[in-house]
């Protein structure tokens, strides 16, 4: 059984229009542990959402494997599945409540089942000062910034204290400083044990991770996880490449 | 580029020996800049234009096993002739490579090497790519001089900047290979690969990952 917090091994999957196969990811594989910040840059269209739904086991791949600890995420019932997102992994949302609800509560609304209404709500405003703002939880999302809703879907997302957090693309909209910020909080978060793993549009949001890679053409481009000895690799050439 | 006016300008900095001027021009522009031993042939040619002399030796340690090392530093000539380089203007990189020429000239059967090449390409920027990242990392936990790490900085976001522009480069140019490859009608038919040479998306894949 692999030590990896997460691993996915030659996964292909396709979305099909009609007799036409689109397909989005081939034969690719990733690795990542826990503590680790692994950014996967790609354009629009690339499969960057794709790749996260495969690895948090919400889309079956086509071909190959994906493991969480250890467990193939294929051989998972639904309410095993389940309960791994709501407990081990956290996907970081984009989208605010529709609903009139204060930031704390809609940090501490998923909680509320297993944990009961004092000890979510003690997460939920532990989760708001982890990412720096404990003065919005009495706001409502459409009095926020573009930055400061980024924050409460990642505040949303640890709050449960989850072994692997997916964040798909959580710079848009947000100014450079803002986008730092934002990367140093996953950093840090990964510094201190989480796994993350974030689709990024921009390669200069993957300059803060530990494991990099490229998504195009279905294709996942990582160098290796140890840096390569430097005396094997040639610029610009290909001649002596790897 | 040759080092000489890099070598000349840490020698104004700073006089030193060669060693430890390989050592400061790797910290400044990192290892894949300059081949350590255009220090030496550097160091030769600014004597020999008398823009650097020698200044004394250091000993070799203790055990006195190694040759006594040269100390060099700036002569007057040398202080102006870099004043006149800094001031001159610079010329634009060199906008073509190798690849490029490959590109341009391929044939159809050509195409499945050439994605297999870019796709190594692509890899290695990445690679480059990570290692800037580390050095940076490096960066910020140090301490040096303010002056020196914000102009080591500079540099080194040039040369980030190079590189993501190649891989996007490169993923386009891959894309659109790939492409053609998947879509026979476009292909020049006489030159265009044979099935076997082409190979199911299967076998490419397991090609690429063997590169």
């Amino acid at each position: 059984m692999s030590d990896a917090l997460l691993m996915l091994e030659t996964v292909s999957k396709s979305y099909w229009r009609g007799t036409h196969e689109l397909r989005v990811l081939t034969e690719l594989s990733l690795e990542m542990d826990a503590g680790e910040f692994t950014v996967v840059w790609g354009k629009r269209g690339a499969g960057k959402t794709t790749l996260l739904k495969v690895a948090a086991g919400l889309e079956p791949c086509d071909r190959g494997r994906v493991c969480f600890q250890g467990l193939d995420l294929a051989g998972m019932s639904e309410s095993e599945h389940a309960r791994l997102m709501r407990e081990r992994i956290a996907w970081v949302r984009h989208s605010g409540p529709r609903s009139e609800l204060r930031m704390i509560d809609y940090v501490a609304l998923p909680l509320l089942p297993a944990y009961g209404h004092r000890s979510a709500y003690s997460r939920a405003r532990e989760a708001l000062a982890r990412v720096g703002i404990t003065e919005c939880a009495q706001q409502y999302w459409q009095s926020l910034s573009d930055g400061e809703r980024a924050l409460v879907g990642v505040a949303r997302g640890i709050a449960r204290k989850p072994s692997l957090l997916l964040v798909d693309d959580p710079t848009a909209n947000l100014d450079r400083r803002e986008r730092e910020e934002l990367v140093t909080l996953l950093r840090e978060l990964a510094d201190g044990g989480v796994g993350v793993l974030m689709t990024v549009p921009e390669m200069n949001e993957m300059m803060s991770a530990h494991q990099i890679g490229s998504l195009s053409g279905g294709r996942l481009i990582a160098p290796p996880r140890q840096p390569p000895p430097s005396n094997v690799i040639e610029f610009p050439g290909t001649e002596r490449l790897v | 580029m040759s080092a000489k006016y890099a070598i000349l300008g840490l020698v104004i900095e700073r006089p030193g020996y060669g060693y430890q001027l390989a050592r400061r021009l790797e910290e400044r522009f990192g290892s894949s800049a300059f081949a350590p031993s255009g220090v030496y042939s550097a160091l030769d040619q600014l004597s020999r234009d008398e823009l650097v002399r020698a200044a004394g030796e250091v000993g070799s340690g203790p055990a006195r096993r190694a040759a006594p090392r040269m100390i060099y530093e700036a002569t007057d000539e040398g202080v102006q002739h870099f004043e006149a380089w800094m001031l001159g203007s610079s010329p634009a990189p060199p906008l073509r490579d190798e690849l490029h020429m490959k590109i341009a000239l391929c044939r159809p059967r050509n195409v499945p090497a050439l994605i297999d090449m870019i796709y190594g390409q692509e890899l290695a920027c990445m690679a480059r790519l990570r290692e800037l990242k580390l050095v940076s990392e490096h960066e910020s936990a140090g301490d040096g001089q303010e002056w020196s790490r914000l102009m080591r900085i500079l540099v080194r976001d040039a040369e980030i900047a190079s590189w993501k522009a190649r891989i996007e480069w490169l993923q386009n140019a891959r894309e659109l290979l790939e492409r053609l490859l998947e879509d026979p009608a476009r292909v020049d038919p006489r030159g265009a690969p044979a099935a076997s040479e082409r190979g199911s998306p299967r076998e490419r894949a397991g090609r690429l990952r063997a590169l």
